[in-house]
C-alpha cells in the first residue's frame, strides 16, 4: 500500500518552512553586509533550489514507501538511498496510535505510530495515510493481534464506553493540571526577590514597593492559566472505551490523538492525585505498556486525565484488579530524618541567599526562607504519611508524594528485577528502599514503583518477596 | 586469588554440561524419563555460593579514580596559585585529601561487591555509600554480554552484563571477573535462564 498522495504536499510545506526560515536569515544577513543586491539574488536561487530538491526527495519518498498488513506482521519497506525492509510481527505489537494535528485534519491525512517493546523511538510511522486508511490500520491490527479471522462474519468485540470526560471534569483538570510544586517554589522565590526587584526597578519609590507582590501575583496566575489552557488543549474530547481486550482513547482540540492500550501488555496502573484534586476528589489515571506510557510519546501523559477519585478507582481495577489499599507506612523514624533533611536544605538556602545579599548588589531579605522552619514538621509528616506500600495478592502497591501522589500498582508477573537500596543516610536509621523495576517506559515523571524508607529488615524481605512471587506468579520457579 | 580457587573446581564440567544438555533439554523435555527432576539437578549444579571480585579490579578502579584526581588536583593547584589570598599549597593538599578518599573508596567497593547465582535469579550486592542489592530474575534475561575494555585487557579481566527489559536496572553487570569466571558466569546464567523460559520476558 502506498502512503496518501496529499502527504507529498504536507512534507513538502513541513520542510519547507524550515528551509525558508533559513532562507530568510541567509539572505538577510548577506544582504545586510552589503554584498549586493547580485549576491542576495544568487541566495535566493541557491535556495530554490534547494526546494525543489527536497520536493524532488519528498516524491521519492512517496514513491519508495510501501507498506501492508500481511496475515503475520506489518511489512514497510522505505528509504529513498538506503532502503529497509521491516517486518513487525503483531504479537510484539504494544501500541497503535493515530495522531492528527488542525492542518491535517483539513487535509484529512493522519500519521500511524507502530510501537513496540524494544528501543526508545517509535518502531513504525506511516506519515501520511488518510484518515479512513488510518483508522482501518488499527482496527486491522487489533483484529489480527486477537488471531481474529479478519474476512468477513468475523464476530466484532463488544465494544463499550468506559469514560468519558465531561465539561464540568475538563474545567476541575484546567483547574487542577498545574505543577504545584512549580507554584510553591514561584511563591516563595517572588517573595523574596520582588521588594529587591521593586527597589531596583524603581528606587526611592515607597508606593512601587507594592510592585513586587504584584509581579509575583502576575506570574502565578500567567503560569496557572498557560497549564489549564495546555491541558484544555490536549485533553478535550476525551473519551475511553473498551474493545475486546484493548482500551482505546481519543482526544485533542488542535491534535487530535487515537490510540489504542493492549490490556495484556500492561506494565503497571499508576494513580496521580495532586493536592488540589485530592481536596476536590479528584484523580488521574496512567496505564503505561512496554511501549510507552498511554497518551504520548516523550511526556507521560494520562490514560484517564481527571475524573472522581471512585470511579477512577474502579477503572484502574477494572484493567488491574488490585485488592483493598491498606497501605503499611515507614517507621516514625523516617519522618526525623525528613525533618531534619528539609532544615538542612532551608539552611543552605538561606546560606546562599546570605552570600548573595553579601556580596552581590542585590538587597534580598535572605533570613526570609528561615521563616519556612515553622513548616518544618508540617512537611515532613505530610511525606511520611503520603508514603507506603502495600503487598497484595497478585500486586505490588506503592505510594509516594505530597504536592503529586503517585500510587503505582504492579503486577508480580510484569517485575523485572528488585532492587534494594540504603543510602549513607538510610544506614543510619536503619531504613532501606524497594524499587520494583518493570518494562515500562514511562520516564522520570511518571515514576518507579519505589516504597522508600522502609525497615531495613523489612526492606530485605520486601525485596526477596516480590522476587519470589513473581517466580510463583509465572509458574517458572525451580521444579523442586 | 581465592575468587579463582574458588571457580577452578567447577568451570570446566560446567561450561561442558552448558554445551551439552542445555538446550537439547528444552528441545525434548518430554521423552526423558524424570525432566523435572533432571532440570532441577541441572539447575542446582550452576547455583554458586556468594562470591566477591577478583582483587585486580581495584587496579582498575584505582587507575579510573587516580585519572580523576590527578586532573582535579591539576585544576585546584592553578587555582590556588592565581588566586591571591589562597595559600599556593592548598591544590596540592586537596589532591592528597583526594586520593586518600579515593583509594579508600575503591578498596571498600571491592570489599563490599559480592555476586551470587542463586536457583531462580541473579543476585548483586555493592555501593560504598548507598548500597544496593539487586535481585535479577532469569526469567527476565534477555542476553548476556562480556565485555573487555584496554584496562581490563590487559589485566586479564572481564564485565560480564545482563540486559533486562527494565527500565531501572536495565543493565546489571559485574565487573573485576577472570576471563575464565567471566565465561563460566555467562555459561552458568545463559543456561538458566534457558531453563526459566517463560513467554517474551515482558
Amino acid at each position: 500500500m502506498k502512503l496518501d498522495p496529499l502527504s507529498i504536499p504536507y512534507r513538502i510545506l513541513q520542510s519547507g518552512v524550515q528551509i525558508l526560515g533559513g532562507l530568510v536569515l541567509v539572505a538577510a544577513t548577506s544582504a545586510s553586509s552589503g554584498d549586493g543586491f547580485a549576491a542576495s539574488l544568487g541566495m535566493v536561487g541557491l535556495g530554490l533550489a534547494v526546494v525543489v530538491a527536497f520536493a524532488g526527495w519528498q516524491v521519492l519518498y512517496y514513491q519508495r514507501f510501501d507498506y501492508e498488513v500481511t496475515p503475520d506482521t506489518v511489512d514497510i519497506s522505505s528509504g529513498v538511498v538506503s532502503r529497509r525492509e521491516r517486518e513487525i510481527p503483531y504479537g510484539r505489537i504494544q501500541n497503535v496510535d493515530v495522531a492528527q494535528n488542525a492542518i491535517q485534519r483539513a487535509l484529512g491525512i493522519a500519521e500511524v505510530r507502530i510501537e513496540t517493546a524494544g528501543g526508545g523511538e517509535t518502531e513504525a510511522q506511516l506519515r501520511y495515510v488518510s484518515r479512513a486508511e488510518a483508522d482501518r490500520v488499527q482496527e486491522l491490527i487489533s483484529d489480527r493481534k486477537r488471531g481474529a479471522v479478519v474476512e468477513s462474519g468475523a464476530p466484532e468485540p463488544d465494544s463499550e464506553e468506559l469514560f468519558r470526560l465531561a465539561d464540568r471534569e475538563l474545567a476541575v483538570l484546567g483547574l487542577v493540571s498545574a505543577d504545584f510544586r512549580v507554584l510553591g517554589l514561584l511563591t516563595v522565590v517572588a517573595s523574596g526577590f520582588a521588594p529587591s526587584l521593586a527597589e531596583v526597578s524603581a528606587p526611592g519609590t515607597e508606593l512601587l514597593i507594592m510592585l513586587g507582590p504584584a509581579v509575583a501575583v502576575v506570574v502565578l496566575g500567567g503560569f496557572w492559566v498557560l497549564s489549564a489552557v495546555r491541558s484544555l488543549l490536549r485533553y478535550y474530547g476525551f473519551r475511553l472505551s473498551r474493545h475486546g481486550d484493548e482500551l482505546r482513547y481519543e482526544r485533542g482540540l488542535l491534535q487530535r490523538y487515537n490510540g489504542t492500550i493492549p490490556l495484556e501488555k500492561v506494565q503497571t496502573v499508576t494513580l496521580q492525585e495532586n493536592v488540589l484534586a485530592r481536596r476536590l476528589g479528584y484523580a488521574s489515571l496512567v496505564v503505561e505498556t512496554a511501549g510507552y506510557a498511554a497518551g504520548g510519546s516523550a511526556s507521560v501523559e494520562s490514560a484517564v486525565p481527571i475524573g472522581r477519585r471512585d470511579r477512577v478507582l474502579a477503572l484502574a481495577r477494572s484493567v488491574e484488579p488490585f485488592g483493598d489499599l491498606d497501605f503499611e507506612r515507614p517507621p516514625k523514624r523516617a519522618r526525623t530524618r525528613y525533618a531534619i533533611r528539609y532544615a538542612l536544605a532551608l539552611g543552605v538556602v538561606t546560606a546562599a541567599a546570605y552570600a548573595l545579599d553579601r556580596f552581590t548588589g542585590l538587597a534580598i531579605t535572605w533570613y526570609l526562607p528561615l521563616a519556612l522552619l515553622v513548616v518544618v514538621p508540617v512537611a515532613a509528616h505530610l511525606a511520611w504519611a503520603n508514603r507506603g506500600y502495600v503487598l497484595g495478592a497478585d500486586h505490588v502497591v506503592t505510594r509516594n508524594g505530597f504536592w503529586r501522589r503517585q500510587t503505582a500498582v504492579v503486577p508480580y508477573d510484569r517485575v523485572q528485577t528488585v532492587i534494594d537500596s540504603q543510602t549513607i543516610f538510610q544506614r543510619r536509621r536503619r531504613l532501606g528502599s524497594v524499587t520494583v523495576d518493570t518494562a515500562s517506559s514511562g520516564g522520570i515523571s511518571s515514576g518507579d514503583a519505589v516504597a522508600v524508607d522502609l525497615d531495613a529488615s523489612v526492606a530485605a524481605d520486601l525485596r526477596e518477596t516480590v522476587a519470589e512471587r513473581l517466580q510463583r506468579a509465572l509458574g517458572t520457579g525451580p521444579a523442586t | 586469588m581465592t575468587d579463582d580457587d574458588a571457580v577452578d573446581p567447577r568451570e570446566g564440567s560446567t561450561v561442558a554440561t552448558g554445551t551439552d544438555d542445555g538446550p537439547r533439554s528444552v528441545d525434548d523435555a518430554g521423552p526423558e524419563p524424570d525432566p523435572d527432576a533432571a532440570a532441577a539437578d541441572a539447575v542446582d549444579a550452576r547455583t554458586t555460593e556468594r562470591r566477591s571480585l577478583s582483587s585486580l579490579v581495584q587496579i582498575v578502579w584505582g587507575l579510573r579514580m587516580l585519572f580523576g584526581a590527578v586532573v582535579l588536583t591539576f585544576v585546584a593547584s592553578f587555582l590556588s596559585m592565581t588566586v591571591d589570598p589562597v595559600p599556593s599549597w592548598t591544590g596540592a593538599a586537596a589532591g592528597a585529601v583526594l586520593l586518600a578518599l579515593g583509594t579508600a573508596w575503591v578498596h571498600l567497593r571491592y570489599r563490599v561487591w559480592t555476586y551470587e547465582v542463586r536457583t531462580d535469579a541473579l543476585y548483586l550486592e555493592r555501593g560504598v555509600l548507598t548500597h544496593v542489592r539487586t535481585v535479577a530474575p532469569y526469567v527476565r534475561i534477555q542476553h548476556v554480554d562480556t565485555q573487555r575494555g584496554p584496562l581490563e585487557r590487559w589485566l586479564g579481566l572481564s564485565t560480564l552484563v545482563v540486559y533486562t527489559a527494565g527500565t531501572r536496572g536495565a543493565d546489571v553487570s559485574i565487573p573485576g571477573l577472570t576471563a575464565a569466571e567471566a565465561r563460566d558466569l555467562q555459561g552458568r546464567v545463559k543456561e538458566l535462564a534457558i531453563h526459566a523460559e517463560g513467554g517474551d520476558a515482558v
